[in-house]
């Protein structure tokens, strides 16, 4: 399990961590953790992680130890952020050339193809956090009986829409890039325009419903 | 004023400084590969430093001038050309309306940075010009220069001719290229024979690098101490649960590879990271090519900090080469 506390990633990157388990209640204290850091000076991004969260400074932090006092404090205290209400449904092809892996996953948790789509279909899925490439959202409540290892060799490059799955994880892509992650289907959806304000459709708290549209076993 | 792209090269992108401040929404800093190159290509040409330029890799473009300019070409070694005749790189020279710039083969490096007088004036996103291409932002139409782009270049006054950076403030890779690495985060995960096998062992720039990342191969694969899998992580040990990757961190999903991850990399995700590669190094990374041989070097943070300190000076060394009259 994480080891809760604050490691270093670099000079003035860090990361709070917490032994915690991997549910909404405790990523709302994440959510409500990160606007408070925000405010303080000093800091130049919060970033809420799963049951973590990362800290960028301006400038090499000075007293490590009484951050981390001041980080314990804020989890200790619990303060939970709400979920915005706002839900956005998105239309499925799973399988075929878009879900290569679907297959692979119904081998790996020895489900059949149904029986995958309709567990995958069933929840409303709260976006955790926002972040590896613009606008992409990490997702959370997907039935752990579709959890399977990520992939040992990421694909150099996936297409932006792509439907995935890893460990406890579901999310979809929102542009092309490489991916560790088992990939059951795909999307036709824009997760990020730079023109608008803010520039990525969903941020943590919002919640994502997927409908199966086609099939292709 | 503009310049024209009469051929793009193999990817030739607008970037400037980068754009800090938006990790939230999933996007990372991006901005040029080798930031002193783009720092002191700009200075030679009389802009701000953080000015966009062009950053070309590996083959460079042919670029036809719409107007009088200044014109700096630096970081990676590859003939500069002016209607065919030589000219020298980390250097400032003028050029005229209808004048063609091209280049000859790389000799050395990667990545050379062309600054213009008046700088690269497409539209900001998000607070810079820098070309974000997997998130089509930034740049020009989000995307890496084509032939027929016509670029537009902000007005300003001809810089002085013939300003050149002295040869000591030009930095390049070694052979090997010595990275400093700081170890970090998930160190502890990582066997002792495996976390001394990472400094020993000899690797080389493998194809795959890129603006997202650099991926080396030719060490040993790594042995990961054992552990009780964690919730959202794979099984696999080189899995975590997703958190934030800063610029320089070193992932290395398997245990087999490891990726620096660079300017464009992706912000997040679920594999480990041993450590980071120190800011002060990695403009150098911009300048490897495929099979250059790299080293990690070990230091601890006094030494990452010193090691920053002394770069700002070179920086500082930089501006004052310049302000010196002429």
């Amino acid at each position: 399990m994480a080891e809760t506390g604050l490691f270093p990633i670099g000079s003035r990157c860090f990361l709070y961590q917490v032994d915690c388990p991997f549910d909404l209640n405790h990523q709302r204290r994440f959510w409500a953790m990160a606007d408070a850091m925000a405010e303080r000076d000093g800091v130049a991004e919060a970033v809420p992680g799963m049951t973590n969260l990362t800290l960028r400074f301006e400038k090499v932090p000075e007293d490590l130890d009484a951050l981390e006092r001041d980080l314990q404090r804020l989890w200790v205290e619990g303060r939970q952020k709400d979920l915005t209400g706002k839900i956005l449904e998105i239309d499925i092809t799973y399988g075929g050339s878009g879900g290569p892996h679907l297959r692979e996953v119904c081998d790996l948790t020895g489900l059949n193809i149904d029986e995958v789509i309709s567990l995958h279909t069933a929840p409303d899925y709260v976006v955790f956090a926002v972040g590896s490439h613009a606008g992409y959202c990490y997702l959370g409540g997907l039935d752990p009986r579709l959890e399977t290892p990520r992939r040992k060799v990421p694909l150099q490059s996936l297409p932006g829409g792509s439907l995935s799955v890893a460990g406890l994880q579901t999310g979809v892509s929102a542009s092309a890039g490489p991916s560790g992650w088992n990939t059951i289907g795909a999307a036709d959806v824009s997760f990020f325009d730079p023109l608008s304000v803010p520039a990525a459709l969903l941020m943590p708290g919002d919640s994502i419903r997927f409908r199966a549209a086609e099939v292709i076993a | 004023m503009t310049l024209e792209i009469v051929k793009p090269g193999l990817a030739t992108s607008i970037q400037d400084l980068g754009r800090p401040g938006y990790f939230h929404l999933g996007i990372p800093e991006g901005g040029a590969m080798d930031r002193l190159a783009l720092r002191a290509a700009n200075l030679l040409v009389g802009n701000d430093e953080d000015a966009a330029g062009l950053e070309a890799v590996f083959l460079g473009p042919e670029i036809k001038f719409g107007a009088e300019m200044t014109v700096a070409v630096t970081g990676g070694e590859m003939p500069i050309l002016l209607d065919g005749e030589p000219r020298d790189n980390w250097t400032s020279f003028n050029v005229m309306p209808g004048q063609t710039l091209s280049f000859g083969y790389l000799k050395a490096g990667a990545r050379i940075y062309i600054a213009v007088s008046g700088g690269i004036a497409t539209e900001p996103h998000l607070g810079s010009r820098s070309t974000y291409a997997i998130g089509a932002l930034g740049g020009f139409d989000g995307r890496a220069l084509a032939a027929g782009d016509v670029v537009p270049v902000g007005a300003a006054p001809l810089a002085e001719e013939g300003l050149s950076i002295p040869e000591a403030l030009r930095r390049g890779p070694g052979k090997p290229a010595e990275l400093r690495v700081l170890p970090g985060l998930y160190w502890h995960r990582l066997t002792e024979k495996s976390q001394a096998a990472f400094f020993d062992d000899a690797w080389t720039v493998a194809p795959e690098a890129d603006r997202m990342g650099y991926r080396f191969r030719g060490g040993q694969p790594m042995e990961f101490v054992d552990r009780e899998q964690p919730f959202g992580a794979g099984s696999d040990p080189s899995n975590i649960v997703d958190g934030c990757y800063s610029y320089g961190s070193i992932q290395v999903p398997g245990g087999l590879e490891p990726i620096v991850l660079h300017r464009d990399a992706v912000s997040g995700g679920g594999y480990f990271t041993l450590g980071a590669v120190i800011s002060a190094d990695m403009d150098l990374i911009g300048q490897l090519q495929p099979n250059a041989p790299v080293k990690f070097v070990r230091v601890d943070m006094e030494q990452a900090l010193a090691a920053r300190a002394e770069r700002k000076q070179i920086i500082e060394q930089l501006r004052e080469s310049l302000n010196q009259p002429g």
